[in-house]
Parts: structure tokens; sequence; C-alpha cells
């Protein structure tokens, strides 16, 4: 029923990555990269879909690299502007297009990414590319259409502030970060949101610097052939210029002390508790980093100890649910639960570092440790069933190391993880790192 | 403008996908049987419906359909413990789950082909032998008034905005309260009556099995001789449901403090998937309004030229959790459907310009019927965009399940008929089903706002609501809001009803 706090955390349209493993090289799909001399990659996967194909365009910009003050939440609010048009294709013609030919088409943004996405009919692929490039290259839009879209924006941050996840989501970040740009949410922050409108000489700049070939990847898969893609992609995309501008992050100094926060819902809702310990980068040859995400299952999952003791035997929860993402840059593993009663917060808090505690003093079994990895092998394959399925669910593995290597990377590196791996990432998961957000309504 | 032949192609390439077959010649039930064997699939996808619903709740026990579908799907058998269950699911990384509605239940899962067998125990002990323990049936039961008192009315304003309409239009009926119950109703719910309730209606005549993708043969007798040991009880769950005719314009706020109106607002329609006009119509809500799509009219008005929210759409369908999906998501078939129009929040100083805004823009359409070229643009986009509504076994199973309710006979493959019978539609189809089965003078609304006296006021009234940009519009945009602002829609004062969110979905 609310179990999907995850997708809550990541923000705006929410699509968090499936898991990327399994063994013996399990993608079962051929795929090809290839890069354009100005440096945008094209990731094709040809794959039986009945004529339907999926077309991604990452950008490798987010809000993770909204660092300037006053601009949180700009990453999110330019994707809405991409739907605002060209001199070609004004915004009211893309539409039409796009109605013409029944795509699907809609984007995202997150922390470390944004993404365009578009299922259609393989023989309209030329049309879409057509589109897709020009909009990369040549977006234009008058400064009426850019206030009226921060309307729509903020009437999206209304939107999502009504639930207890967001708070708890937003304050969590801004608790755990001082200096690196994860401590805003995607959104961004609420006065920010209202200053939108007066940033539209801004908006071009965030678009040159950032909206660049080589900052950007096509994710291509269904009924494709990759040099019909390649013929095609030469042609509408070559007239695009490098000139990608890297973003000022400021990296987070080690945190060395315990954080806590306490924040309040405006509204009625069993308390919430958020547990964030720092977490590396993601990398899909790191055992500590493949270990890390693992420990979110083995400890907090739905065959874990604690859920089994938590929410189905003394029932103090409503659920509990790990979030250990894959970052870009170092940031959270992330325990989310929603208490039944107001006393058991302190309880419900403590059993959770205990349970990190577990996994420290001692080694996990090794069966449950071959459950998992089987079970990631599973969800892996069963998560590739069409074609949107296989973009959507790579997209985030995909935008943050640049490329679609990482998957074998990952498989390789979760076959070799032993109980004492496990113990080794435990242990970095200690006070010091953590930060605790607890969250009670008003009502 | 595009290459009928090859989309022709597109379409035949679906359907040869599919090897349907429906029972259709049994003699005892009509069909009991929805299987579409794709023998390429890795995966096999599990669909099983009873024929039973929310509306088969007793008074005073509401929620009883939704608890012991719930303690099927999410707790122990007399097998196994859940806990048990949860760790044998683990490895094949997958899980069973329900879907109670109105007028029907579905068990659905999916599993690789390879954890086939395993998976068919597991799922089957959950219909077959539900343990209905106290532990299980006290958590359940926990999650369920949370889920109400706390998710429901504080959480999402707009899930809240829907339920709410829903209940207002079908009060008096075995429709007007929501799937997972009432707050008193739930709480007088015992285990005894679950025990019942499981005995009663999840018996071996109430039953259809879907199953599709990768099985082998043998499987669907399999399940079959299974489901076959369920008690061999005998119940009606047909429940006719007459809502009230409406008598003008109708309203309850939900009043509770929060920072944006969300409105909803319909009435019933007497067209269901498979008739004629629910083609027409479907062509008509999807132009006026298609869920999630900027190409939708209500969206353009409310949102691309005046960025008043997040979106605008309209629906014959019920629509469950448009708030987080942007497909329709099959199983929730129902004798009783609404035309609906769902704004999502605006900022209260703009909730009166927009609702008289959407209901200008109803009464245009109703009006003047669509224009041949909009007729011809919007079959165009659905005869591809419904592709994507089925997109994996699962779906395209759960679909073919919703045909068997509805009666479709849509030759095993419901998209490919929309499609067919969307690109039959004549413009004057289309108008003729607008005028016979939309119209603007007698509808319900419910709307969740802060300050509901001050709003209701303003209704009643027909108070003027101006509406001022930060920025400038084209002239199209003031002509039109000139109108807008002072549209008059007859609110009567006895026909407005205020209620504290509190008091929603209690009993």
């Amino acid at each position: 029923m609310i179990k999907n706090i995850i997708a809550l955390a990541v923000g705006i349209f929410a699509m968090s990555s499936i898991s990327l493993m399994s063994a013996d090289n399990v993608f079962p799909y051929k795929y090809d990269v290839n890069t354009l001399e100005n440096g945008l990659k094209i990731i094709t996967v040809p794959m039986p879909s009945n004529g339907i194909v999926s077309y991604f365009t990452v950008v490798r910009t987010g809000s993770r690299d909204e660092y300037e003050v006053g601009k949180t939440g700009f990453a999110h609010f330019f994707e809405h502007m991409m739907f605002r048009g060209t001199k070609k294709y004004p915004g009211t013609v893309y539409d039409s297009l796009i109605i013409s030919i029944g795509a699907d088409g809609n984007a995202y943004t997150t922390d470390d990414y944004t993404a365009y996405h578009l299922n259609l009919a393989n023989e309209d692929l030329d049309l879409v590319m057509e589109l897709e490039s020009d909009r990369f290259q040549n977006l234009s839009y008058p400064e009426p259409d850019f206030k009226t879209e921060s309307g729509a924006v903020y009437g999206e941050y209304r939107k999502n502030i009504t639930d207890p996840g967001n708070v708890i989501w937003e304050k969590l970040k801004f608790t755990a970060f001082d200096k690196h740009t994860y401590k805003h949410s995607t959104i961004g922050f609420e006065e920010d949101i209202k200053a939108m409108p007066t940033l539209f000489e801004y908006s071009k700049e965030f678009y040159s610097r950032y909206y660049r070939p080589e900052n950007c990847i096509l994710f291509i898969a269904g009924d494709i052939k990759t040099s019909d893609i390649l013929t095609k992609a030469k042609k509408y995309y070559s007239p695009w210029k490098r000139g990608y501008v890297t973003p000022k992050i400021e990296a987070e100094p080690a945190q060395t002390a315990p954080r806590s926060e306490k924040v309040t819902y405006d509204g009625k809702t069993n308390p919430m508790l958020g547990i964030g310990y720092k977490t590396a980068a993601f990398d899909s040859k790191s055992k500590s980093s493949v270990s890390r995400e693992l420990i979110g299952d083995l400890a907090f999952g739905s065959n874990s100890e604690l859920y089994k003791k938590l929410y189905l035997k003394e029932q103090k929860v409503q659920y509990i649910s790990p979030y250990f993402p894959q970052n870009r840059d170092p940031f959270l593993s992330i325990i989310f639960t929603m208490v039944n009663d107001v006393n058991d917060i302190s309880y419900v808090e403590t059993e959770i570092q205990k349970a990190v505690d577990w996994y420290q003093t001692n080694l996990v079994d090794k069966k449950k440790l071959e459950d998992l990895k089987k079970r990631q092998k599973y969800g892996f394959l069963m998560g590739l069933d069409t074609p949107d399925n296989l973009t959507g669910g790579l997209a985030r593995t995909v935008a943050i190391t640049g490329g679609i290597e990482a998957i074998e990377d990952y498989f390789k590196t979760l076959e070799s993880i032993t109980p004492q791996d496990i113990q080794n990432e435990a242990k970095k998961m200690n006070a010091s790192q953590r930060t605790v957000i607890e969250l009670k309504g008003t009502k | 403008m595009k290459n009928t032949t090859k989309l022709q192609l597109l379409s035949l390439a679906l359907l040869l996908s599919i090897a349907f077959t429906s029972n259709l010649s049994s003699k005892e039930k009509s069909s009991d049987k929805v299987i579409m064997k794709i023998d390429a699939d890795p995966l096999v996808a599990y669909n099983i419906w009873f024929k039973v619903g929310s509306v088969n709740d007793p008074k005073g026990k509401e929620g009883l359909a939704y608890l012991t579908a719930q303690l099927m799907s999410d707790a122990s058998t007399t097998k196994n413990e859940y806990s048990g269950i949860l760790e044998l699911l683990y490895p094949m990384a997958t899980s069973y789950g329900t879907k109670v509605d109105k007028e029907m239940i579905t068990f659905q899962g999916r599993v690789h082909k390879d954890n086939i067998k395993k998976y068919n125990e597991l799922f089957l002990d959950a219909i077959l032998n539900p343990a209905f323990k106290e532990d299980d049936f006290n958590r359940v039961k926990n999650n369920t008034l949370n889920f109400i008192k706390n998710e429901l009315r504080y959480s999402s304003d707009e899930e809240l905005g829907k339920f709410s309409l829903y209940n207002f239009v079908f009060a008096g009926t075995a429709y007007e309260h929501i799937m997972a119950g009432t707050v008193e109703g739930l709480e007088s719910i015992t285990l005894k009556d679950i025990k019942d309730f499981h005995k009663n209606y999840f018996n071996k005549n109430n039953y259809v099995i879907g199953l599709g993708g990768g099985f082998d043969n043998n499987l669907v007798e399999t399940v079959k001789s299974r489901l076959d040991k369920l008690a061999d009880s005998k119940t009606n769950t047909k429940v006719d449901i007459k809502p009230k005719s409406i008598n003008g314009l109708e309203v309850v706020i939900v009043e509770k403090e929060n920072n944006s109106t969300a409105i909803s607002f319909g009435f019933p329609i007497d067209v269901l998937r498979g008739d004629d006009d629910f083609f027409a119509l479907a062509l008509f809500s999807s132009w006026f309004g298609e869920h999630r799509n900027q190409s939708s009219h209500l969206f353009q008005v409310i949102r691309g030229e005046r960025g008043l929210n997040y979106g605008d759409y309209a629906y014959i369908e019920r629509y469950l959790n448009g708030g987080s999906v942007s497909k329709p998501d099959p199983n929730n078939a129902r004798n009783s459907q609404l035309f609906e129009v769902w704004l999502r929040p605006v900022q209260h100083k703009h909730r009166h310009f927009a609702l008289r805004a959407a209901m200008r823009e109803l009464k245009l359409v109703v009006d003047n019927g669509m224009t041949e070229q909009q007729v011809e643009t919007t079959k165009r986009f659905l005869n591809k965009y419904s592709i994507h509504w089925a997109a994996t076994t699962s779906e395209r199973l759960g679909y073919q399940v919703d045909s068997e309710f509805y009666g479709v006979k849509d030759g095993g493959n419901y998209i490919n008929y929309f499609r067919e019978r969307i690109k039959n539609l004549t413009a004057e189809q289309v108008n003729n089903a607008i005028k016979k089965h939309i119209q603007y003078n007698n509808v319900k609304f419910a709307m969740i706002t802060s300050d509901a006296e001050s709003f209701k006021n303003d209704l009643v009234n027909n108070t003027a609501s101006p509406i001022e940009y930060d920025s400038p519009k084209p002239e199209e945009v003031y002509e039109a809001d000139k109108e807008i602002s002072t549209f008059k829609l007859n609110f009567k004062a006895d026909k407005v009803t205020i209620i504290p969110v509190d008091k929603m979905f209690q009993k």
C-alpha cells in the first residue's frame, strides 16, 4: 500500500534503477556503443519488441549540478522548458507531431541526471530523431512561456509537499550535507521555485552549459538496427556543438559526528524516521560499493531479520524500506520507516542501528547471500521485458557511469562478494556517519 | 501522413505474438479461463480473478472484502508462516499481490519460468489455504486504518478528491465506500467475518484463471484442479448499482488546512467498455483530457497556456492511482462508470477560476462538438498511443481479463480491437455520443480545500474570479479569461455540503 517510499524519495517522476546484477554476464541482449565526433554517445540495444522502440536521451545533469545560490530546482524546471519548442518546431507543433505518431513521451529529473524518453513505433524513428535533435540544439522559447511554465512547476511542488515522505526527504538531505549540492532535493527549495520566473536569462546559460553532446547519451532499445540509428544520428545530431562546462560542485567534507534533526509535517501522519549513512560514490568494480547495496537488502529488505521483527512480529512499524541508491558523488544509504506508536520511535531507531551493528560483528549466512545474488539475477532479467523497462531500468547506471559497461562489471563484482566483504562494508556504517531525521505530524 | 501498410503490419505483429484461447465453450460457466500463451516469453504472468468485490461488503463491515484478500496475499497460510513465504519468494525476486476493486478481486504475480513450480505452489496456497491468523489480521487491519486515517485524508489531496467524488456520486449504493472500507467498518470486522467471507465468496464456482507467457501446457490444468478444491458454495455477487440522479450542480467540499485546492467532478454514464458509444467517448475523453498527456485540451487550457497547475485530465472509466501511474492499470472493471474530470491542485486563489475554466471547456465541446480535424488527429494519436498501454505480458493479460468481465469479443487482443474501433469512427459518431452522454447541467463536484465557507459563498454567489498573471499572455487568453472569470455556474447553497476531512470515510 505505501511501501513505495523509494519512489517518493527520488523525487520527480522517480525511477530507481533496477538492480544490475547477475551471474555470468547475464545481460541477455547484444548492445552497441558508438560515439559521434562531437562526443555524443549512442547506446543501442536491438531486441524483439513487435515494432516498439524506447528512445532515451540521458543528460548527465540533475539537481546535483545546481551549485549556484538561488538556483535549486532549476534542472527540473528546465526539463519542463524542453517541451516549449524551437523556431522550426514551436511547442505546439512539436506536440502535434508527437500526437500524430501516438508516441508516449515524457521526462523526469533526478539528483544525478535528467531523462527525456519516448515510446514509439520504429517507423517513426526518423521523425522522432529529427525532433529530439532539434530541441537539444535549437531550443527557443519566449519569456512569457518561461514564466507560465514556472507556475506548473510550483504546482508540482505543492502537490508533492502534501506527502510526509517528501518532507522527511528534504530534511534528511538538508541535514546530512553541508557543502555538496545533494543538500537540496531535486524539486528545489520553495523560495527558489517561487523565484524561478526571474531566471529567464539564466535558463539560456543553463542550456548552453549542460545540454551539450559530450554530456548526453542516446540510449535506444527495441526493434532497431544499430546501423540505421547511426545513419540517422549522424544526420541529425552531427551539427550539435561541444561546449560542456563542468559545474563547480563542492566536495562534501567528511562527516565526523552523528547528526539528528526533527521535522514536523503539517497534517496527520504516523511518525517517520529517515536514517542515512554517508556512502561512497557508486563504482561497479568496487566490492565496497556493491557490498553496500547488498547490505540494504540483507539488513532491511523483506527477507531481513529486522523486517520480520519490527513489521511482522512486533508490528511496531507500517513498513521499513531501505533506499541504498547508486550515485555519482558520495551520497547516503537510507532506511525509511513509519512507526505506529509515537512512544516507539527511539526503540525503532535503536533496532535499526542494532541491525547494522549485527552485520559489523557477524558474518552473513552464506545461503542468504547466495539467495540475494539469485534474487538480483532474476530481478534483473525480469526487469528487461520491454524496451521501455530496459532503458528506464538502466538509465541511472548509464547516466552516472557514462556508459553501459558498468553493468557487466557490476555482475562480476557481485559474484565475488563474500560474507567478509559485507562485514567490512558494514563497519563503515557507524554512528559518526549517520543522520537521523524524526518526523511527526502536527495533528 | 504515415504509411498505413506499416501500421497494419505492426498490428498484425502484435496479434500474432499471442496465441490466445478463451474457454467459451464451457458448459457450466460462460468462461473460466483467459489463457495467453507466448512461448518465447521467459516470464509467466498470473491473474486469478474472483467475481467479488467491495460491493459485497455487508453493511457496517465495509472493508471486509479488502481485508480478506489482503490476508490471502500478504499473510501466512496453513503451510507457511508469512515470513517463510517471503523467504521462499526472495531468491525468485518476485512476489504476488491482490487488487481489490468494487466488483472484482484479482490475485496477480509473475515469475521467471525457471521458478514456476515453486512459485505456483506458493501462489495457489495463498488462495486456497490462508491461515487467517490473529497477528496477520492485526497488522493488515492496522495498515489499512493508517491508510485511510492518515494517508488518504492527509497526504494526497488528489486521491482524496477522486475518492470523495466517487463516494458522493454513488451515495446510497454499494459503491459508496472505498475499497479499503470505512474506519468504523474496519474496526468492527472480526476474524470470523473474514473466514466466512473467504468461504462464501472465494469459491470454486466464482473464479476465472488468467495465465500468460511462457508456461507449459499442463500449468492451466494444474491451476484449475487445485482451485477446484475451493469450497463449493454458490453466492450471487452481482449487485445492482443505481446512482441517484443528479439535480443541478451538487458539491461536496472537504475542508482541511492545505496549500492548494484539488478539484474533481463528474456524473454517471451508461456506457461500458465494448459498447458502441464507448469508443466514441474514449476518443472524446482522450482529446479532452488524455491522462498525463500534454496533448490534452484541458491540459493546454489550464496548464499549458495559464500555468495554473500540473495537469488536467478526463476519464470515462475509473482510473486508479492517477497521481503515480501514467498508463491505465487494468482490473478495476466496473458495471457503473463516471465521466470524470480531474484538475490537479491549484492555488486557492485560482480555485474558482480553474473550476470555471474546466466547466466552460466542457460546455463548449458539448454545445459545439469536436471538429473533423480534432477527431482525425485524435484517431491517429490513439491508434498508436494505445499500443503503449499494454507492453508487458502481465498488462496484456490484465486487459484480457477485463474483456472477459465486460464481455468484449475482441478476438483475444483488446488493444488491437480498441485501435480498430477507433480507426473506424466518424466525427458524426463521436459528436452523437457526446450529445447523448455528456452534459454540464447535472454534475457532482468534490473539492478539497481550506476556508470552505468562503469558497461556498463564491460558488453560490457566482462571485467574479478575475485572474492576474506574472507574465504577459496572448490576447486570446485575456479574451477568454474575461468570459471564464464571470462564467455563470448555477450552484445553490443547499446543494453545497462542507465536510471536515476527519469525517471522510469514517462510516
